[in-house]
């Protein structure tokens, strides 16, 4: 047992100990606690990574009898600023809904350590059908926090989303199901990774993990999911989904698809790059005539998710980091509009944008995170989000030009959605909906403050993140570069 | 000076915006003590930074490595020469200036505090601008600025006027910024870093080469000088942030703000940005002179429109505005034909004196009731006359520095080295042209404001008296800066000091220190004889009401209208992109998402629901739980006469446990029975 299982495992048992307790006040400070702790243990696991090293580091692995899978754990480069960003909003999502969920706190406290324990394990698993009985367990909490807490329209939403995740789990279960046999009837992710499949292996497996993974991401044309489970999640669910859960199958692309299947994946980064500069101008162009602002936001992650896919295929140092970064920046930012959205959603139940107005006047404090959170949503300078973009062009730009150009026009809609909902929310007259509202308590500045710091510090201090990657990054580029040069295929 | 000193010149500013943002509830209507030393501190040390680079020369200062991934390495760090000493005093100067006015103006607004924050990082994100020693960080605090002007514009938040002003304002030099993120990409692509000094020293190895403009994209080819391309995308920013045309609509909308932010973006910070990118980037374009080209027409197209449109204009603070952006123009134009030094000349001036115009404009609007938005004759008489002398002294010098700026020429031999003769000839057209407008413009926008009360009475709200002390001194200030600045010009001495002072850093050295000044006592008298027939054309139009503008009006000219309504771009671009889009993204969501995408996944799901149903019917129920019940119908029924049979109320336990065990072993031999068939079948 070392740090990394600790924290795979910590929540897990948190979660059984969150169990015994029948109050309600000690099953939230037990909960805060628990996460807070695996917090802890996070940030020690970055400071005792090294940074200079490619593999895995802090690699635990424990035999569990007969099963047919070991319980492999650890980290590199690329996993580690996933599982610190875990860590990170896991203690956030307790505080955003520690008056918003009112019925049923225990189960709702439990799910979300449950998702937290799964999730850390998704990106720690080093072990295939592990990493699948991880992303299997994420589903989960999520359909129950959208069916049972959720918004109107909370089952349908729900069922939709369950459909769509159970659907993309089979296409990957099928992925490295065929991984395992093609590759001698191994589940273990590193001998995985030096197996040479043969190309037209490749090109099957690539396309069901791929497939498996763009839905999670989501992708374009299979995001037909996102908008309703995002808009009728409570905010733990949403943060929870669209800080990590959409973070996973970008995580699958780069532990899978990339260093096991690198033929298949020079070929079909074209088209694939093509689809996610699409999908930045697509969900721009939707997040724009959004009236609901939590479809809005779950619109905007479509754009930002695709940046992160675009980075990925990019194939080189800087666009692979500047993926990684935006990963991590979309976790930041869209997780902390989910939360204020839902500090606001929990006044007044009313998600419509058009209702609100001059939020300014009654609600300060709110004007100030969510001007900062705005900002940084469309990659203002000073924020991650701007570090993040910055790299994935630049790695772009070795490739097309063209692309480049749309990308920018698609940040351009970013702030003009941006803006355009902070307009309508915060500024303009006052509405009568809000014009009965009271400002953030201290509980929520509590919440919402190291979600802020942490945008500007990575924004003014990017090596904090870009560092340990590196060397990570850096030998993942060489494992494609063999396999074709830094030319783009004419699509 | 320590490198210390230079961090301390962004850095105060800085300290003081988060200081008043983090406690601006305890500090409230006191932000301006924190905020004013601040910026006055950085004008001190900027004082001093000038003259130490004067004495020393150019000075690079390194921070912290930025970014380290792969090949591109950038790191933060500080680069102050001559350019940057000049117009770090002017940001400061004017930065504090406006503070100190500010502290009276804003007093009893309910956002106070907001306010002087805001200033300070809008201060110091300049201060940073100009010092950025590398083109990513010129780039992050262009759109800070951007975020600053945002949140200034918006400042009156209730007003929905100020807010749409505001999202304009930044979303038209975001479309712009795009052209300068794509320049800087390309930059660091053709030269490996984003330095700038890096890239103006590489730049001249680079004139033969050219990149594929279709890169990756269906593989096209069509290879284009390098260096233009940079030159022209660099450009693109500036025509956003310091508003040319196309992208000059934001600026005009601007004037929503407060009126010392006007003075801010106008004179201070802002629009500045963009000319002395152009500047900065000077060594760049020279080597590329067709997009030398573009520079100066645009610019000058630019300087002649806006002049019109200024002279067309009845709001005093949109007549400034329109005047900025006719400025703005002349010292794009001068950028264009290779004068740096005159557009840094006059973009000094015309900062002081801008901010000047406006803070008097501010001050004297104020004591009329701050009811700017005047229709033509919309103004009571006035008696007040402190007020408004300052803005004529202001229009005075304003008109006459152009001239000043046009006839500085040691320019001639450049036109001739770069075979751009016709340059001269477009240069003095647009230039002279810019003049006369700008005079006339300035003195009838005056002569408007105080004009007999007319046919809209509007007393109330109507604060008489003096101006308050404050706002006097500052303007007075203000108004002393380029005065001197205006008298100064008119000696050579000061202009060539400037040049001395300036030109270890200008592009191109050898031709203005060689070159006499083309201030002969003709050229002056012909560019100030023109000034004043503007001027004159203003007041007779003013003295004999009737016969000029409102006759204009009434025959509805056309070229009247077209000006009068700001050559309609505003309309141009919600017709053809605005609406457009919208409606275009509209359509995209209902029948392409929702109409397609989601009803085929929705259609699917109801479709996997009819065929269970189906299935349920058919198979389940008709199929198998309908033989299913039989079977236990008959099973009940048969039971039922079993037990008439077996009277189980009268046979005792043993008995019914008899029998049973004998159902159980009859079950067992059936299960057995139906297995061994089964496996006989199977195999």
């Amino acid at each position: 047992m070392n740090l990394v299982s600790w924290i795979v495992l910590t929540p897990f048992i948190g979660l059984l100990l969150v169990g015994f307790l029948r109050h309600v006040e000690a099953v939230r400070w037990m909960t805060l606690g628990v996460t807070l702790l695996t917090l802890g243990l996070a940030a020690r696991l970055w400071a005792d990574f090294e940074h200079s090293a490619a593999g895995m580091q802090f690699v635990d692995r424990m035999p569990l009898g007969p099963l047919p899978f070991e319980f492999v754990v650890g980290v590199d480069g690329i996993s580690l600023p996933l599982l610190l960003l875990t860590a990170f909003l896991a203690p956030l999502c307790v505080l955003g809904s520690w008056s918003s969920i009112k019925e049923n706190v225990k189960p709702f406290m439990m799910l979300i350590l449950l998702a937290e324990s799964a999730i850390a394990g998704v990106f720690s698993a080093l072990d295939a059908l592990l990493f699948l009985l991880f992303w299997e367990i994420t589903i989960v909490p999520v359909y129950f926090m959208i069916a049972h807490w959720g918004g109107p329209h909370r089952i349908q939403a729900a069922i939709k989303f369950i459909v769509f995740s159970v659907a993309g789990s089979l296409l990957v279960n099928l992925g490295i199901g065929e991984l395992n046999s093609a590759g001698g009837h191994t589940y273990d992710v590193l001998a995985l990774m030096q197996v040479e499949y043969p190309s037209e292996v490749q090109t099957w497996i690539f396309l069901a993990l791929f497939l498996g993974f763009a839905i999670k991401i989501p992708m374009l044309p299979v995001h037909g999911w996102i908008a309703d489970a995002h808009g009728e999640a409570p905010t733990a669910g949403s943060v929870i989904l669209s800080g990590l859960m959409l973070k996973m199958g970008a995580y699958g692309l780069l532990r899978f698809c990339l260093p096991m299947l690198p033929e298949a994946s020079t070929a079909f980064a074209p088209p694939i790059m093509w689809l996610s500069v699409l999908a930045i101008l697509y969900g721009g162009a939707m997040a724009l005539v959004q009236h609901d602002f939590k479809r809005l936001i779950a619109y905007s992650s479509i754009a930002h998710m695709g940046f992160v896919t675009l980075g990925i295929f990019g194939f080189n140092n800087q666009s692979m980091q500047g993926a990684v970064i935006q990963m991590v920046n979309h976790g930041l930012t869209t997780g902390a509009l989910f939360l204020v959205a839902g500090m606001l959603y929990e006044r007044t139940h009313n998600r419509t944008i058009d209702d609100y107005g001059g939020l300014y006047a009654t609600m300060p404090r709110f004007a100030v995170v969510f001007s900062v959170f705005t900002i940084a949503s469309f990659g203002s300078p000073g924020t991650g989000n701007f570090i993040g973009e910055f790299l994935v062009l630049f790695g772009t730009s070795f490739h097309s030009y063209t692309m480049v150009l749309l990308v920018m026009v698609g940040i351009v809609l970013g702030a003009a959605y941006m803006l355009g909902m902070f307009q309508r929310l915060v500024m303009n007259p006052i509405s009568p909906l809000s014009s009965t509202l009271v400002d953030l308590n201290q509980r929520e500045v509590a919440c919402v403050i190291p979600l802020v710091l942490a945008i500007f510090f990575i924004g003014l201090y990017p090596t904090f993140i870009l560092d340990p990657m590196n060397m990570s990054i850096t030998a993942l580029v060489q494992d494609i570069a063999p396999v074709q040069p830094l030319q783009m295929v004419e699509p | 000076m320590t490198n210390i000193a230079y961090i301390l010149i962004p850095a105060l500013p800085f300290v003081a915006f988060l200081i008043i943002a983090l406690r601006s509830r305890w500090l409230g209507e006191k932000s301006h003590r924190l905020a004013t030393p601040a910026v006055t501190g950085s004008f001190i040390l900027s004082v001093l930074a000038c003259i130490d680079v004067y004495q020393n020369g150019a000075r690079s200062i390194p921070l912290y490595s930025l970014i380290n991934v792969g090949n591109l390495a950038v790191e933060a760090s500080l680069y102050v020469d001559a350019i940057t000493a000049v117009l770090l005093l002017l940001v400061t100067g004017v930065g504090g200036l406006v503070h100190v006015f500010s502290s009276r103006y804003m007093q009893a607004d309910p956002r106070y505090a907001r306010f002087f924050a805001v200033i300070a990082l809008f201060t110091s994100a300049m201060i940073m601008l100009v010092m950025s020693a590398n083109l990513l960080m010129l780039f992050m605090f262009w759109e800070i600025m951007g975020l600053c002007s945002y949140l200034l514009i918006s400042h009156w938040s209730s007003r929905s006027s100020a807010c749409n002003a505001a999202t304009k304002a930044f979303l038209v030099n975001g479309v712009a910024d795009v052209g300068l993120a794509f320049g800087i990409y390309l930059a660091w692509d053709t030269f490996g870093t984003v330095n700038i000094q890096e890239i103006l020293t590489a730049a001249p190895n680079y004139t033969d080469q050219t990149v594929n403009l279709f890169r990756g994209f269906f593989g096209l080819d069509w290879q284009v000088p390098i260096l233009s391309l940079i030159a022209l995308l660099l450009f693109v920013g500036p025509l956003g942030k310091s508003a040319q045309i196309p992208f000059h609509v934001w600026l005009p909308f601007a004037m929503e703000a407060p009126t010392p932010v006007s003075a801010l973006i106008h004179a201070g910070t802002m629009v500045n940005a963009g000319v002395y990118l152009l500047i900065r980037m000077g060594p760049l374009y020279l080597l590329a002179p067709n997009i030398m080209i573009i520079v100066a027409i645009l610019g000058g197209l630019t300087a002649v429109f806006a002049a019109i449109v200024a002279l067309t204009q009845f709001d005093i603070k949109r007549i400034l505005a329109y005047s900025t952006i006719s400025q703005l123009g002349f010292m794009v134009l001068a950028c264009g034909v290779g004068a740096y030094g005159a557009a840094l000349f006059h973009l000094l001036t015309h900062g002081a004196m801008k901010s000047f115009l406006f803070l008097s404009a501010g001050s004297a609007l104020e004591s009329l009731g701050e009811a700017h938005h005047g229709e033509p004759g919309a103004s009571p008489r006035t008696k007040a006359t402190r007020q408004h002398l300052p803005l004529y002294a202001g229009a005075l010098i304003l008109a006459l520095i152009p001239p000043l700026v046009i006839f500085s020429g040691p320019y001639e031999r450049l036109w001739t080295a770069s075979q751009l003769i016709q340059s001269q000839v477009f240069f003095w057209g647009f230039g002279l042209a810019t003049v006369f407008f700008t005079a006339f413009y300035l003195f009838q926008g005056i002569m408007e404001i105080f004009k007999p009360p007319g046919r809209i009475d509007w007393h109330e709200g109507f604060r008489p008296g003096m101006m308050r002390p404050q706002l006097f001194s500052a303007s007075l200030l203000l108004g002393l800066m380029p005065m001197t600045a205006g008298l100064a010009a008119f000696l050579v001495i000061i202009w060539s000091g400037f040049l001395e002072f300036i030109s270890p850093a200008l592009p191109i050295t050898e031709h203005l220190t060689t070159q006499t000044t083309g201030w002969t006592p003709t050229n002056i008298l012909i560019g100030i004889g023109i000034a004043t027939a503007g001027w004159a054309l203003a007041f007779l139009f003013h003295a004999f009401p009737g016969c000029p503008s409102e006759r204009w009006e009434e025959r509805k000219k056309t070229l009247y209208v077209f000006f009068l309504n700001r050559g309609y771009f505003d309309e141009i671009y919600e017709v053809m992109v605005i609406r457009p889009y919208s409606r275009f993204s509209a359509w995209l969501w209902r029948v392409i998402d929702l109409g397609t995408i989601d009803r085929v996944y929705m259609t699917s799901a109801h479709a996997t629901g009819t065929i269970s149903r189906w299935l349920w019917r058919g198979i389940d129920v008709f199929l198998i739980d309908r033989p299913a019940n039989r079977l236990a119908t008959a099973l009940f029924k048969m039971s039922a006469r079993l037990s008439k049979v077996v009277d189980v109320k009268k046979t005792t336990q043993s008995e019914l446990l008899r029998i049973m065990l004998v159902i159980l072993v009859m079950l067992l031999i059936l299960l057995v029975v139906v297995e061994t068939l089964l496996s006989v079948i199977l195999h």
